[in-house]
């Protein structure tokens, strides 16, 4: 217990001291709060677009694709948050041999690598989305059932923990990657399967792939369950599914980090 | 007079071969990180297949068979042959590579040497668009088998329209080229572009028709659009090969966009000239 209390206290000291040095830079920290409110504003713009032509997008009616835009923008906010930032520079860390620094402390290299500073430019994307999905259900106009909520705040943590494997998966290959692309691109690229809901995938081809990442890489249930929980079907058994299969990443994510750093030659001299 | 114009052609060749060792050593160092380019290559897909996905969704769902003239596969085939576009466009890190050798003073390399930096910083893009779509040419190719019946959609193009789509390309990589550049020079001015380079990254991404076709838009906002440069890092090129541009309107596009990109050839050369006049070579 007092390990995860030390672990906390390190947390708050760490997002002080990022909040500092991002307060050293605050034209930087405007310009990229901006960029979040026009890309969101762009996304909004688009799904107005679309809605203007069509009813329904893969079942889900312009509210319920609200609600998701939401769920997607909030959890993104979250991880770009705690983690995304400080999986980037991972790579630079194998390739300039400074990872050493980190590995000789007396702190859990994961938590090191993964949460050393907070990324504070990208705390209003939580709000944003969580105004979006708030605004959504109130245009939706539907009773909610305590079970939609528990089955939401349940699933949406899983989508976090989910989330955060994959970046850690993603981040560990750095080692023999010896990466020159940006994480944030691979990231990037790699959300897109998070980013519509999964109903899109219909059809002869994308049927199996759906499946594949459904239930092998499970990278569609993490805004999909959640949104769908709440504004959709609640599916126990999918419900079910998400919270077993984020344990089950949660601790490989961890045990390839350990295996990738195993692996790791230091470069300084 | 004679002694002149014989050093002239000489002296041209030698400074091509420069510029094509450039070329070559930017090309080799692109192919060391192979691992993560591979990986990268693969990830690049997702996104594809994902549009596709989303937009046979939207027209599953759509009252009308097209939107905004755009039937289901001229939609889809415009979205894969953005792809295209941005492949010759899209300069990533080169605004903020020129901002950050004037901030350290790593440009003083260019002025030092007998090296032109916008010269130097053209062959060494040319060499990594080469390596880039060489090694994606083979999983572009693959991905454009699957989706033929999509590309079906785009009228056999005649030889005067493949050659229109090929100048588009190349202009499209000339306009992205001096856009970036010119961007990078204001480093001259500001400590910082990054920020800066968020806020143009993000709207490019829309105003360049890369999320979708400017047609989509009302008019109040695709016809400004469609007026600014824009246009011609993704959408015009696409445009033009699905058949939504047309006839004259070509020839009137492929001038309007030499004559962008001359105006931002010679911007990022004036910002450049400009910018070397406050230029105080900081660093060791």
């Amino acid at each position: 217990m007092s390990g995860t209390k030390r672990y906390l206290r390190l947390l708050a000291a760490l997002a002080r001291y990022s909040l500092a040095r991002e307060m050293a830079f605050r034209g930087n920290f405007i310009a990229r709060i901006s960029v979040e409110v026009i890309w969101l504003g762009i996304l909004l713009l688009f799904y107005r677009v679309v809605f203007q032509k069509t009813s329904v997008v893969a079942e889900w009616s312009e509210f319920e694709y609200l609600f998701f835009v939401g769920c997607f923008y909030a959890l993104g906010g979250v991880i770009e948050t705690l983690f995304l930032d400080n999986c980037n520079t991972f790579a630079d860390l194998i390739r300039s041999g400074d990872l050493d620094f980190f590995l000789l402390r007396p702190i859990d290299e994961q938590f090191m690598v993964t949460c050393r500073s907070i990324d504070w430019a990208t705390v209003p994307n939580i709000f944003l989305g969580g105004g979006l999905m708030v605004l959504a259900l109130v245009m939706l106009d539907r009773p909610i059932e305590t079970e939609q909520v528990i089955a939401f705040v349940l699933t949406f943590v899983c989508g976090v923990a989910l989330s955060y494997s994959f970046l850690v998966l993603l981040m560990s290959t750095s080692v023999w990657l010896v990466r020159n692309q940006s994480l944030y691109e691979l990231w990037w690229l790699f959300t897109s399967l998070m980013r519509y809901p999964r109903e899109i995938w219909r059809g002869s081809w994308a049927l199996p792939l759906g499946f594949f990442f459904t239930f092998v890489v499970p990278a569609m249930v993490v805004v999909s369950v959640p949104s769908s929980a709440m504004v959709k079907v609640l599916e126990p058994r999918l419900t079910g599914f998400t919270v077993v299969v984020t344990v089950l990443l949660l601790w490989a994510s961890r045990r390839f980090f350990r295996f990738a750093l195993r692996r790791y030659r230091s470069a300084s001299s | 007079m004679s002694s002149n114009t014989l050093s002239v052609a000489p002296r041209a060749a030698a400074k091509l071969r420069k510029y094509l060792r450039i070329y070559r050593v930017s090309l080799t160092e692109r192919l060391v990180y192979r691992g993560d380019f591979f990986l990268s290559t693969i990830l690049r897909f997702l996104p594809m297949v994902t549009t596709i996905l989303l937009w046979q969704a939207i027209f599953a769902g759509a009252e009308e068979d097209t939107i905004a003239g755009f039937s289901q596969r001229q939609m889809i085939a415009y979205l894969l042959l953005v792809h295209v576009s941005r492949m010759f466009s899209s300069m990533p890190g080169l605004a903020y590579g020129i901002a950050r050798d004037i901030r350290e003073g790593t440009l003083k390399k260019y002025l030092l040497q007998p090296l032109d930096m916008l010269g130097f910083l053209l062959s060494y893009r040319a060499a990594h668009k080469t390596a880039y779509i060489a090694t994606t040419s083979i999983p572009y190719g693959v991905l454009f088998f699957f989706c033929r019946d999509y590309l079906s959609a785009i009228p056999t193009p005649s030889v005067q329209l493949v050659a229109a789509y090929v100048a588009s390309l190349l202009l499209a990589f000339v306009i992205g080229f001096a856009f970036e550049a010119g961007l990078g020079m204001i480093g001259f001015w500001f400590l910082e572009i990054s920020s800066l380079m968020y806020v143009i990254n993000t709207v490019n991404f829309f105003v360049s028709g890369q999320m979708f076709p400017l047609d989509l838009l009302p008019s109040w906002l695709s016809v400004p659009l469609k007026a600014l440069p824009f246009q011609y890092l993704a959408y015009f090129p696409s445009a033009v090969l699905v058949g939504k541009i047309q006839g004259a309107a070509v020839w009137h596009g492929l001038l309007a966009a030499t004559v962008w990109a001359g105006v931002f050839v010679l911007l990022a050369r004036s910002l450049y000239r400009l910018g070397l006049r406050r230029y105080s070579a900081y660093g060791g």
